[in-house]
């Protein structure tokens, strides 16, 4: 068929793009550092940074695909195109439970372990976000759907909270706790926690996998909650594991990356613009290859230009226009 | 009923109870609803007619109460299984997405094929559309059609879905009188050479007069009158169901509801025989 031409191009073009993207950012990696030091490049140190500028580009691959696909789906279950997790703060929940977990682990014997134990930590965390998710969802996001401004002003005032909760935790560590949790919580595209990236790209693969697998069903479920339903998808059954496995994809992206705010809002969105059908099997693989584009291009121009500010602040920042538009477009305000 | 292998093929609703909060939604309904007809569901608003409908089709869990498709409690089935019998389409569709009719009628297959449409999906589907006469406008997107098109495409999907069962939640809400006459029309086609068994409810009771074999009257979350629609239209039961004064009238020997309050009080609403 035409479109499924269409599509295949499209796919082709995006995978050139980031191939492009890779190289501008290991020349500019490379030759800047060279540039930086003034010291010649010598092989030894070219292949010093290339290793590291190529854990960059998997760090960023992996959280890049996690937020596109879990974007995707967390609009689909919510009925909505504007939201997405990181939107209605569950990277202020991930910052919140990381400094309670510094808090308690000085001051009460058995709980040491919670925080230093990267396994420990990282299965509290996610355990953490998945029951915040569960009651956002029972409580507000599944009677309020169709109310965006609504939900978005919630999210607001829900991150400001957990954020003013964390900063009045902070208060009450000690030096050296604070460094602790400045480690663990100041992680950003240029600053990535590199010790798990070797564990989360294998785990991205399976959450991929797991969210492709159930395209089809997804698609149903655009119909709405009740033609969904009286088409056999077990609804509530399909809500509760969309939850459990989103809050997973959203801990491992925020521990390795940070807050990415509005990158999938952004992929999402201009993949269905690119290639305008409702089918996930082609949306979630679109809009995966959007968001490590846009990471991995805009971080390389941003280093090839040598600037201060690291492209995620760029991308919420275009991100958040594009947000406001969509809003007046869709309330038609 | 039984079918010819002594297995019981219906659909029941038992005790059936609902509330939201304080407010009791269904009162202990009980209903059979016999195959091969069509039986409509009237009622005021708010009676409760489509709160019975969804748990009906298990889209609800009721407070109390069970329903047995086919002699099984609904709720010991899966999913998929009771979207092979029963279809519903609810009351309001809006759409989120930009869908062609082809696409739509084939998500109709879904418990069937789950997305992956073989020979006899792509039939099915073919015949649903030929079925609602939409061949034409087929790839058409659905928010290109007219109300009457977009509800044509909407049945279409669940006629693909190839169930025993349709639950059609008020059909004729927005469409004028010519479609739904055609509407009506073509889910007495359904009965009679489709043998299905349609439970619609609808506002208007003329047309349930007209099309409906049985006729359900709910208000305040029960059962007020249930039996064959010539015995339904009656001027003491409507107008203890909807609270209003009814006249009926014959005419081309079938009944026919007026339901204005005449303009001078004293002239009593006499049956106008043809
Ligand atoms: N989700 C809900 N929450 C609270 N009340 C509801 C809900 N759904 C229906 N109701 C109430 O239940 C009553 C029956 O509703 P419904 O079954 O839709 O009536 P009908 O279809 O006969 O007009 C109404 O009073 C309605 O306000
Ligand atoms: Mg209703």
């Amino acid at each position: 068929m035409e479109n499924n031409k269409r599509i295949r191009r499209m796919f082709f073009v995006l995978s050139i793009l980031i191939i492009v993207a890779v190289i501008i950012y290991f020349y500019a990696r490379v030759i800047g550092k060279s540039l930086d030091s003034g010291l010649p490049l010598t092989a030894d140190i070219a292949k010093k940074i290339a290793s590291r500028s190529a854990m960059s580009i998997l760090g960023m691959t992996v959280s890049a695909a996690l937020i596109a696909v879990v974007s995707l789906a967390f609009q689909t279950i919510t009925e909505n195109r504007i939201l997405t997790p990181s939107m209605i703060g569950f990277d202020s929940v991930f910052m919140a439970t990381q400094s309670v977990l510094v808090f308690l682990a000085s001051r009460w014997a058995v709980s040491k372990h919670l925080f230093s134990n990267p396994y420990l930590n990282f299965l509290i965390t996610t355990g953490m976000m998945m029951v915040i998710s569960m009651l956002m969802y029972r409580i507000i996001l599944r009677k309020n759907k169709n109310n965006i401004v609504f939900l978005l002003l919630f999210g607001l005032i829900l991150s400001g909270m957990i954020r003013s909760f964390t900063n009045y935790i902070e208060v009450l560590l000690n030096p050296q706790e604070f460094q602790q949790l400045k480690a663990v919580t100041s992680v950003t595209i240029t600053n990535m926690n590199t010790g798990i990236i070797l564990l989360a790209a294998p785990v991205m693969l399976v959450l991929v996998f797991l969210f492709m697998r159930k395209s089809r069903e997804y698609d149903v479920m655009l119909l709405s909650e009740s033609n969904a339903k009286s088409l056999g998808v077990p609804y509530t059954k399909r809500l509760n594991t969309n939850l459990i496995l989103i809050a997973l994809a959203m801990a491992i992206t925020t521990a390795l990356i940070g807050p990415l705010t509005f990158l999938g809002l952004l992929a999402v969105n201009i993949a269905r613009e690119l290639f305008r059908t409702y089918k996930h099997s082609v949306l979630f693989i679109g809009s995966i290859l959007i968001a490590i584009l846009f990471l991995v291009l805009g971080q390389g121009i941003v280093e090839l230009l040598r600037y201060a500010t690291p492209v995620t602040v760029l991308i919420d920042l275009v991100g958040g226009v594009y947000m406001i538009c969509l809003i007046l477009k869709e309330n038609k305000l | 009923m039984l079918n010819f292998k002594g297995e019981q093929t219906m659909i029941e609703i038992k005790n059936i109870s609902q509330a939201y909060g304080n407010t009791q939604v269904l009162r202990e309904v009980n209903l059979i609803i016999k195959e091969k007809r069509i039986t409509a569901l009237i009622g005021a608003n708010g009676a409760g007619k489509s709160t019975l409908l969804n748990v009906a089709a298990n889209l609800l869990e009721p407070c109390a109460g069970t329903v047995l498709l086919d002699g099984k409690d609904i709720k010991e089935m899966k999913s998929q299984d009771i979207a092979k019998r029963i279809a519903i389409l609810k009351q309001t569709q809006h759409l989120n997405m930009r869908i062609s009719v082809r696409d739509l009628v084939s998500f109709g297959r879904y418990p069937h094929s789950q997305g992956r449409l073989k020979d006899e999906d792509e039939q099915k589907i073919r015949q649903a559309i030929e079925y609602m006469n939409l061949k034409e406008i087929e790839n058409k997107f659905i928010d290109e059609l007219s109300g009457g098109q977009r509800q044509r495409a909407y049945i279409a999907m669940i006629l693909a879905q190839d169930t025993k069962y349709i639950f059609l939640d008020e059909p004729l809400n927005n469409l004028d009188i010519k479609y739904s006459v055609e509407m009506m029309t073509i889910l007495r086609k359904l009965v009679k050479e489709l043998s299905k068994t349609v439970i619609i409810v609808m506002h208007d009771i003329n047309f349930a007069a007209a099309y409906a074999d049985d006729i359900v009257a709910m208000k305040g979350g029960q059962i007020m009158k249930e039996g064959a629609a010539q015995d339904i239209i009656d001027q003491t039961v409507l107008t203890e169901v909807f609270d209003h004064e009814f006249c009926i009238a014959n005419v081309y020997g079938k009944k026919v509801c007026v339901y204005f309050p005449p303009e001078d009080k004293s002239a009593k609403g006499d049956a106008i025989n043809e």
